[in-house]
């Protein structure tokens, strides 16, 4: 399918701004949670937040009677639960010898466990509307409705405009937590908003990419942006476009392909990531390593013509042929 | 041997497995990597079976097992370019793997028989269908015994390695400079725990198998101070756990390792609300022991944790 045909599809263009609005959003707010070093939190989030999008459905259907999917209330669900599990994890570390990692773990897995269960009593019982909640787990961008685009749009452009209005305590919380306190801030009023801004970044998806895969969302577009830029206005604005592009292109071949949306993305924005780390001119293997080799080269010359300048042409051959001179340069330049 | 039992057997077993290195998974705070390397595991699993055609081969559990490595190794890699922060290096690349195998699957690639859901929690029932048979006479899942020997092997490599595993995990430094070899330590044992993982990844799939890995062995971190007290506890809350969650499952009509999860929660609970107990109860005792000082430090205060 050429892309001219794609976007003549009403309910391909909408797949398509559905998945680029999750991108640009988990893209720009994840720079944070991957500066501050809790990257994987939002893989907590992601899971944790299944039972909330079940108990918004079962709230939705049995005590309001209204449609269990509708897309604020599935937002709104997710991120209840999906912070009490953060929280939880965060309360275990506190009150127990038990550490971060494997709080993670646990919060993470009972969580996810709690919302299988829940799926299989909803999937067995009578409940109208039941038939896509499956698809909450690696998504199904098809089932977006102009409705569900609207109100992810709007939640994620609110979360991107705390980021905005909170931008100077956002960057001095991430880069300098104490000097945040003497400034006068509140360090966990700042947290909180930016911790609620991510957990959004993270639930968004729900329905488009599903959740299981989310944490590649959170965390693949600044680590590929991160090596491209050095400051923190460019890496959130680089982040956001890679996570678009990624997305929008992912849910292209997707749609082409076959394949589930979710996981086509994710592969989409892995690739990004590994031309970027591979590749790109600042910070890369590639670049750091001609580097490298470049350094070891003029040391050598230096050492040669330093040698040859003191003791003669005798000695400068033999360190020539020699190893030490490059061996020892090895360090310097890695240093 | 009946069906019921068996699988609550296999289900048992694969838990005692997977709970004995999770004690050690615990200790040296690689509880997230167990994560990433259930995802790891999948492509894998999907290749492997198209090579082999048997879920339960040997090859395929070894070869598997590589897969996890990738990330284990990879996310050290990548930590070590300097180019990353945090704990962002294992989660850019089992997302990826995870990826690929979720689209194998679903393209139905040689033909693997597994659904996403299955992926994702396992089939416990599925693993049990091949009934090992001698002379008409059952002698339980196949698979059973598959996870024997997986579990046979773990307490092997604990007896075979204890000494070197708890230097490495409790002091690092001091392994290395007595002449232990603490990376190759840590490789081969995180080889053994995703041979677990991929064995157990039929009866848990990729995300609560670290459910059995984790949380039974926290909760015996919790309740115990020495190792070989931790070991034990661990592999019995993991029986017990497994049993219960069976049976939870069971009435529920669902997947097992989603009850055993809820259940092992259950237990931790548990755990967390006696040692609380415990605590409060030695904070008031202590004033009329130590005199007017109610003002004595919080326990933690005084004993750091180690590392």
């Amino acid at each position: 399918m050429s892309p001219l045909e794609f976007f003549a599809d009403h309910t391909y263009r909408i797949v398509f701004a559905g998945t680029v609005v999750i991108g640009l959003v988990a893209g720009a707010l994840g720079s944070f949670a991957y500066l501050r070093k809790q990257s994987l939190i939002s893989d907590v989030i992601s899971h944790a937040a299944l039972p909330g999008t079940l108990i918004a459905f079962l709230t939705a259907v049995v005590v309001l009677g209204t449609d269990g999917r509708s897309m604020l209330g599935l937002i709104l669900g997710a991120v209840v639960v999906g912070t009490l599990a953060v929280l939880a994890a965060n309360g275990l570390t506190q009150a127990t010898k038990i550490r971060i990692d494997t709080a993670m773990a646990i919060s993470l897995t009972v969580f996810f466990g709690a919302g299988m269960l829940l799926l299989r009593v909803i999937s067995n019982g009578d409940y109208p509307g039941k038939g896509g909640i499956a698809d909450y787990l690696f998504g199904n961008a098809s089932v977006i409705t102009v409705a569900d685009l609207v109100t992810s749009a709007v939640v994620g452009g609110l979360a991107l405009l705390v980021m905005g209005v909170f931008w100077k305590e956002f960057a001095l919380r991430t880069f300098d937590p104490a000097h945040t306190s003497a400034l006068g801030f509140r360090a966990s009023a700042v947290d909180a908003l930016m911790f609620i801004t991510i957990v959004i970044a993270t639930v968004i998806g729900v329905k488009a990419v599903g959740l299981v895969l989310m944490v590649a969302f959170v965390i693949t577009p600044p680590a590929a942006a991160r090596q491209w830029t050095s400051t923190l206005r460019s890496m959130v604005a680089l982040s956001a476009a890679i996570g678009a592009v990624g997305s929008g292109t992912g849910a292209y071949l997707s749609i082409v392909l076959g394949v589930p949306t979710g996981p086509a993305i994710v592969l989409t924005l892995f690739g990004i990531f590994a031309v970027s780390i591979a590749a790109s001119p600042r910070r890369s293997v590639i670049m750091r390593g001609l580097a490298r080799a470049r350094a070891r080269a003029a040391l050598r010359r230096e050492l040669l013509a330093e040698t040859g300048a003191t003791s003669g042409g005798s000695v400068a051959s033999a360190g020539a042929g020699g190893s030490v001179p490059g061996t020892r340069s090895d360090g310097v330049g890695q240093s | 041997m009946s069906f019921a039992v068996g699988v609550l057997l296999l289900a048992i077993v694969t838990a005692m497995a997977c709970a004995l290195p999770g004690v050690f998974v615990v200790l040296r705070r690689s509880s997230m990597l167990v994560d990433a390397i259930g995802h790891a595991v999948l492509p894998g699993i999907v290749i492997g079976y198209a090579l082999t055609r048997d879920l339960g081969s040997p090859l395929l559990i070894l070869g598997a097992a590589l897969a996890g490595l990738v990330v284990v190794l990879g996310a050290e890699w990548l930590g070590r370019t300097g180019l990353l922060t945090g704990d962002s290096p294992q989660g850019l690349i089992f997302p990826a793997l995870f990826a690929a195998g979720v689209i194998a699957v679903t393209l139905n690639f040689g033909n693997v028989h597994l659904d996403t859901h299955a992926v994702l929690v396992g089939d416990l029932n599925l693993a049990a269908f091949e009934q090992w048979i001698v002379g008409g006479v059952s002698f339980g899942p196949t698979y059973l015994y598959v996870m024997l020997a997986v579990l046979a092997g773990n307490i092997a490599f604990i007896a075979i390695m204890y000494r070197h595993l708890t230097v490495t995990t409790f002091d690092p430094g001091f392994a290395s400079s007595i002449g232990i070899r603490t990376g190759a330590v840590q490789t081969a044992f995180m080889f053994l725990v995703s041979v677990t993982v991929t064995a157990a990844f039929h009866a848990s799939g990729a995300i609560l198998v670290l459910a059995l890995v984790v949380v039974p062995a926290a909760t015996a971190h919790l309740l115990s101070r020495r190792l070989p007290a931790t070991l034990l506890l661990a592999v019995v809350i993991a029986a017990g756990g497994a049993a219960a969650g069976f049976g939870l499952a069971y009435v529920l009509d669902a997947a097992t390792s989603a009850g055993m999860a809820v259940f092992y929660g259950l237990l931790f609970a548990v755990a967390l609300a006696i040692v609380k107990v415990r605590e409060r109860r030695r904070h008031r005792q202590r004033p009329t022991v130590a005199g007017p000082s109610s003002q004595l430090p919080h326990p933690h205060g005084l004993h750091p944790h180690r590392g």
